[in-house]
């Protein structure tokens, strides 16, 4: 037993410092979800600016914001979602970026821009646009109108979900009735109230991680989720297909956003520049599979790629989405309506 | 008396129980499909993703150095906690034995929580170093624990005989005491381990660039990755376990 901690210690100790690392070159600390990044990206960028990037990972928004807010530091660059940019933003938790330094957002996509609460980018710049829709089982339904209406189908019933999430599931039925899905109008939430009702009568359940593994198994038909889980359970089974509803639908980014507390801010606006360059947005999205909204980028992408309905988006669909916000006091009137459909026999 | 069958189909339940996930993970971790639902056919992507993914390594060096090292404090805190715990009983003792028990029962998200604002308080940079001290502090508690209740059945009169026969107090409690209550020390420290390998929560928070640890990392890949890797890194795991487990045996049974 001594012997075993005599020996067991020293090595922790070493183990501990060489972690510290004698390496001279400047550290790019990255906060982000995992495998959302090209490796060969990464390495394009160390060799490039002389540094080494440490990347470390969170796995929800909400947990993430806790942690910086409670006062975790280190981190130089972070990649929320844009409603979270948005709220830490408001928390005097981000530095405005220095936009000399960043000469290539000129290629992100103006009209997904307009759609943001930060659309000059002061604060943030979107890294890789995700939007929901339908996954659906092509080979059981054959091919399907793309739109909000297919909830009620009774082809479907209890072989079909929704999103189990409230501004989601609601702001779909708010889309399919041709309401703004950020709307503080009674009237119309009442609307989607019923239309809601109707569907979840039709549905199986609300769900997010079970229905990828329903729909991947025929158990669902059709489902309502994001896009790059539709891709990923695509890839695996050539039966299922995916649709933007023509309505519109909800429409996100992850931003690439610098703390306050961040030590390397040169290297981060380096970094984000780096990013957009088009070459690399290119290399990086067809990596991850998602949509970066650089336009240039979007040019050298494969075809296989531009002509996957999962990843890239009819622009025209685009115009009609909308971000979900944050709507402050006005967030209990959906929760009233969550409350209603959720107790709704 | 016909021999009774229960005690036979007992035991076949525990091990089905125990077995068949294990079984299933290893078969998973062959399986075409990043669901891990129905079988898509034999694959080893996931065994070469695994090995070119330079993330999830690091992650495990990290885990592993702060499991090994919380262990090992923990157990020779831990048991100097219970040893005080048992012996002395006073006002003070009841106050220690709250505190040391308090952890067991304090959720995890506010354990993380507060040790974050401690951190930042004392302007401790976070990383491994916090992260070793977080898990150190839950394990002390389980050890003490485990070993309080070994405690509780020693016979302090052996300690006593030890002295009586001229072994200073030192060498009684090293040859006497230590080696009966070692299981007890041990149990404490192989909990210690399993608990410092898999907490996520606690460690969430403490963690700082450069530590993320194996379940920060694969909980984060929920999102955007494919947990498949975890199948086929699980299976690594088990494999390292068997060989070393059968190894300690036939050393222990070649060495008696």
């Amino acid at each position: 037993m001594k012997k075993m901690t005599a020996m067991i210690l020293p090595g922790l100790l070493c183990a501990m410092l060489l972690s510290g690392c004698s390496d001279p070159r400047p550290v790019l600390n990255i906060y982000n979800w995992a495998d959302y990044m090209n490796p060969a990206v990464l390495k394009k960028f160390e060799k490039q600016y002389n540094c080494r990037i440490v990347l470390d990972t969170f796995d929800s928004n909400e947990a993430m914001y806790a942690k910086l807010k409670a006062g975790a530091q280190g981190y130089d660059l972070i990649f929320p979602t844009s409603y979270m940019a948005g709220i830490m933003k408001e928390q005097g938790m981000l530095q405005p970026l220095k936009q000399e330094l960043i000469p290539n957002i000129k290629n992100v996509d103006r009209k997904y821009l307009a759609l943001t609460q930060d659309p000059q980018m002061e604060y943030g710049v979107p890294y890789l646009i995700s939007v929901s829709g339908i996954g659906y089982n092509k080979a059981r339904l054959g091919e399907l109108p793309p739109t909000w209406e297919l909830f009620g189908r009774p082809d479907i019933t209890r072989r079909c979900t929704l999103l189990n999430d409230m501004r989601e599931s609601i702001g779909a039925a708010l889309k399919g009735l041709g309401y703004s899905l950020n709307t503080t109008s009674s009237k119309e939430l009442a609307e989607a109230q019923q239309v809601l009702i109707a569907w979840k009568k039709n549905i199986a359940k609300f769900e997010v991680e079970e229905a990828l593994r329903g729909l991947s198994s025929s158990e669902f038909l059709l489902v309502h989720a994001y896009n790059g889980d539709i891709l990923q359970a695509m890839t695996e089974n050539k039966d299922l297909g995916f649709l933007v509803p023509k309505e519109g639908t909800s429409i996100a980014s992850d931003d690439m956003v610098i703390p306050v507390t961040a030590d390397q801010v040169e290297l981060a606006h380096a970094f984000i520049n780096f990013i957009h360059e088009p070459a690399n947005a290119a290399e990086n999205m067809e990596f991850v599979s998602y949509l970066s909204p650089n336009l240039e980028g979007q040019e050298l992408v494969s075809e296989a790629f531009r002509t996957n309905p999962a990843i890239f988006i009819d622009p025209a669909v685009i115009a009609k989405s909308e971000v979900i916000r944050d709507l402050g006091k006005d967030n209990d009137k959906y929760t009233r309506v969550w409350d209603a459909v959720k107790a709704a026999e | 008396m016909k021999r009774s069958r229960v005690p036979f189909y007992t035991t076949l339940a525990v091990l089905v129980f125990f077995y068949l996930p294990l079984i299933i993970l290893s078969v998973n971790s062959f399986n075409d499909s990043r669901y891990g639902g129905p079988w898509n056919g034999f694959t080893v992507r996931w065994y070469v993703r695994l090995f070119q993914d330079r993330q999830i390594w690091h992650a495990l060096q990290n885990t592993l150095v702060i499991a090994v090292g919380a262990t090992v404090v923990s157990m020779v805190v831990g048991t100097m906690a219970a040893f005080a715990l048992n012996r002395y009983r006073s006002r003070l003792q009841m106050t220690h034995y709250g505190m040391i028990y308090a952890p067991l029962i304090v959720p995890d998200i506010l354990m993380g929580m507060s040790l974050l604002l401690f951190f930042v308080a004392l302007n401790v940079k976070l990383g491994l170093f916090t992260i070793f001290l977080a898990h150190v502090t839950f394990c002390v508690s389980y050890v003490a624990m485990v070993v309080l209740s070994r405690l509780q059945d020693f016979d302090f009169s052996l300690m006593e005989a030890a002295q009586d026969l001229g072994a200073s107090h030192w060498t009684a409690f090293r040859r006497v005491m230590l080696p009966l209550i070692m299981p007890g020390i041990a149990a404490g420290g192989l909990l210690a381990f399993t608990l410092s390998l898999d907490d996520f929560v606690v460690t969430f928070f403490v963690a700082g660039p450069g530590s993320t640890t194996l379940p920060i990392h694969i909980y984060s890949m929920m999102k955007h990755g494919a947990p498949a890797v975890i199948n086929a890194l699980s299976v690594i795991l088990l494999l390292v376990t068997f060989v070393l487990v059968s190894a300690s045996r036939t050393i222990r049974e070649k060495l008696s």
